[in-house]
């Protein structure tokens, strides 16, 4: 039995609408300590890694562990009808299996969705050795990324220890977008190493376009050929992470 | 004789009666496929462990090795040809082991529940083509303008000069303006006027020297007196060797980055 109680719509949107950028239907497990899901997307390029600890909660019960699947699409329908202050309950009806959602504001609302059969997937976390951790503004990440999208539909990012550079080219065109160390966008840079690795614009872009949403900052790290790790900054507790892994030239 | 049937398939068979039809398939150099609940490991450059699941395994008959999970393109464990097998079944599990000796590499394959093994002798003797689309071979010329003639720059694609549009538009080392069509199959007459038309309809915008160049893999005879009537160039270019231009780019996937170690 699970009864969550979130004091803010907006905020569980904006978390349902960054998660729904990877999968359509999110198996959520909830514990007596979190609301956690982690999963890949279908083409199995990216993964996303979302946590939200009881404190996030106005109140949060959970008297055992349970997982639950839920369309992510239709549940977002339903959190669109709430406005920014009203306050949203989850809970489930174990007689029928359905998920029943509670918006409480100006005047209640109540709606039932169904809950589908739960993946048993375990995802595990990507083993990689970083070797630049970058910090940035979310807004700042969101500009470079449009500058590029108009261009190409893959950017490479490179960092030495001096900048962050964004390096798209197109069929006949190009775009470098340099973000310097002491920037107003990029708030630290570290780099053991100079690294480059080339990732696909129509993730990278749906992922920081939906997950600045919820947060300002956020840490970018990777290496030559590896998959990127961006942890978006919650302001509250929480944690909100996606792995995209690169393009890689074959010849 | 089972050795002379070229195709044996047993479904839901116990693990005995799989380890015979499999060693029979291997002794013969036959293609297998065995479907079922397994695990595996491997153990060279690398250690990879997969966990039991449901899989395709496929032994080739030159002696590769391929395990397919119910997902993606690429094999999630495989070896490569020329690998020496072993099978053995001990409580219940057949194990199957493919070594390679240089570099030295195993991979073992434990199955517990067997769905289907198959055992078939395939002919195959068909060559094997990569073509390129025409789009493809318009990508292959921006990327690599020397495809067309030394010091050609491209300018823009797909431009819009009535009656259509123009595959890909430049100018030539001498600052001429140079219209391009691509065909991927032999031009015929039709390619040549069609270009005639977007040279026309250039030069009346512009006072510059305006080259057409038709490309394509050959052309007709006929066309070839034409394109010389109509003061039109051809250039040869054939789409196999755009395809090999074409570098291919491909989004890994994240499973291969979960192992600690670089995944074999």
């Amino acid at each position: 039995m699970f009864k969550l109680k979130v004091a803010d719509a907006k905020l569980l949107r904006d978390m349902a609408t960054a998660i729904s950028i990877l999968v359509d239907e999110a198996t959520f497990q909830i514990t007596p300590e979190a609301l956690k899901l982690r999963a890949m997307d279908p083409s199995r390029v990216a993964m996303v890694d979302f946590e939200w600890p009881k404190t996030v909660f106005e109140e949060y019960i959970c008297t055992e562990p349970t997982k639950m699947c839920i369309n992510i699409g239709e549940l977002l329908k339903l959190l669109k009808r709430a406005g920014k202050d009203e306050v949203v309950e989850l809970a489930l009806d174990e007689k029928t299996g359905r998920l029943q959602l509670k918006i409480t504001g100006k005047y209640a609302r109540n709606f039932t969705m169904p809950t589908l059969e739960a993946s048993e997937e375990e995802v595990p976390t990507p083993k990689i050795t970083f070797n630049v951790r970058a910090k940035a503004t979310t807004a700042g990440l969101r500009q470079a990324i449009e500058d590029a999208e108009l261009v190409s539909d893959h950017v490479r990012i490179e960092a030495d220890n001096e900048k962050l550079v964004f390096q798209a080219t197109g069929d006949l065109m190009g775009a470098t977008i340099e973000i310097k160390k002491g920037s107003d966008a990029l708030l630290d840079l570290e780099a053991k190493e100079p690294s480059k690795a080339t990732f696909s614009l129509s993730y990278l872009s749906e992922i920081i376009k939906a997950a600045s949403a919820t947060s300002d900052i956020a840490t970018l790290e990777f290496s030559t050929d590896m998959p990127i790790k961006l942890d978006f900054q919650q302001a509250k507790e929480g944690k909100l992470v996606f792995y995209l892994a690169p393009r890689i030239e074959t010849a | 004789m089972s050795n002379s049937k070229p195709l044996t398939v047993s479904v839901n068979p116990d693990i005995d009666e799989a380890e015979k039809i499999l060693k029979e398939a291997i002794s013969q150099h036959k293609t297998v496929l065995l479907v079922g609940n397994c695990w595996v490991r491997y153990r060279g450059r690398a250690s990879s462990k997969l966990e039991p699941g449901e899989r395709i395994l496929i032994i080739k008959e030159d002696g590769s090795l391929l395990i397919h999970r119910s997902v993606g393109y690429e094999p999630v464990n495989w070896q490569p040809p020329g690998c020496i097998f072993h099978t053995k079944t001990r409580n219940g599990v057949l194990e199957v082991h493919a070594v390679r000796l240089k570099p030295s590499e195993s991979v073992q394959v434990f199955f517990d529940k067997i769905q289907m093994v198959s055992a078939m002798s395939l002919k195959d003797s068909g060559e094997f083509a990569l073509y390129a689309s025409e789009e493809d071979m318009q990508k292959a010329l921006l990327t690599e303008p020397s495809l067309l003639e030394e010091d050609f720059k491209p300018i823009s694609y797909e431009k819009k000069v009535e009656p259509g549009f123009v595959d890909v538009y430049g100018i030539d080392k001498n600052g001429r303006l140079v219209v391009v069509e691509i065909k991927r199959k032999t031009a015929g007459k039709e390619a040549a006027l069609q270009l005639a038309k977007y040279i026309e309809a250039i030069k009346s915008r512009t006072n510059r020297e305006v080259r057409g160049v038709l490309v394509a893999p050959n052309i007709a005879k006929d066309v070839q007196r034409l394109l010389e009537t109509l003061g039109l160039e051809f250039k040869a270019l054939n789409p196999k060797k755009c395809a090999e231009i074409l570098k291919r780019a491909e989004t890994k996937r994240l499973e291969s980055f979960f192992l600690e170690e670089k995944p074999q």
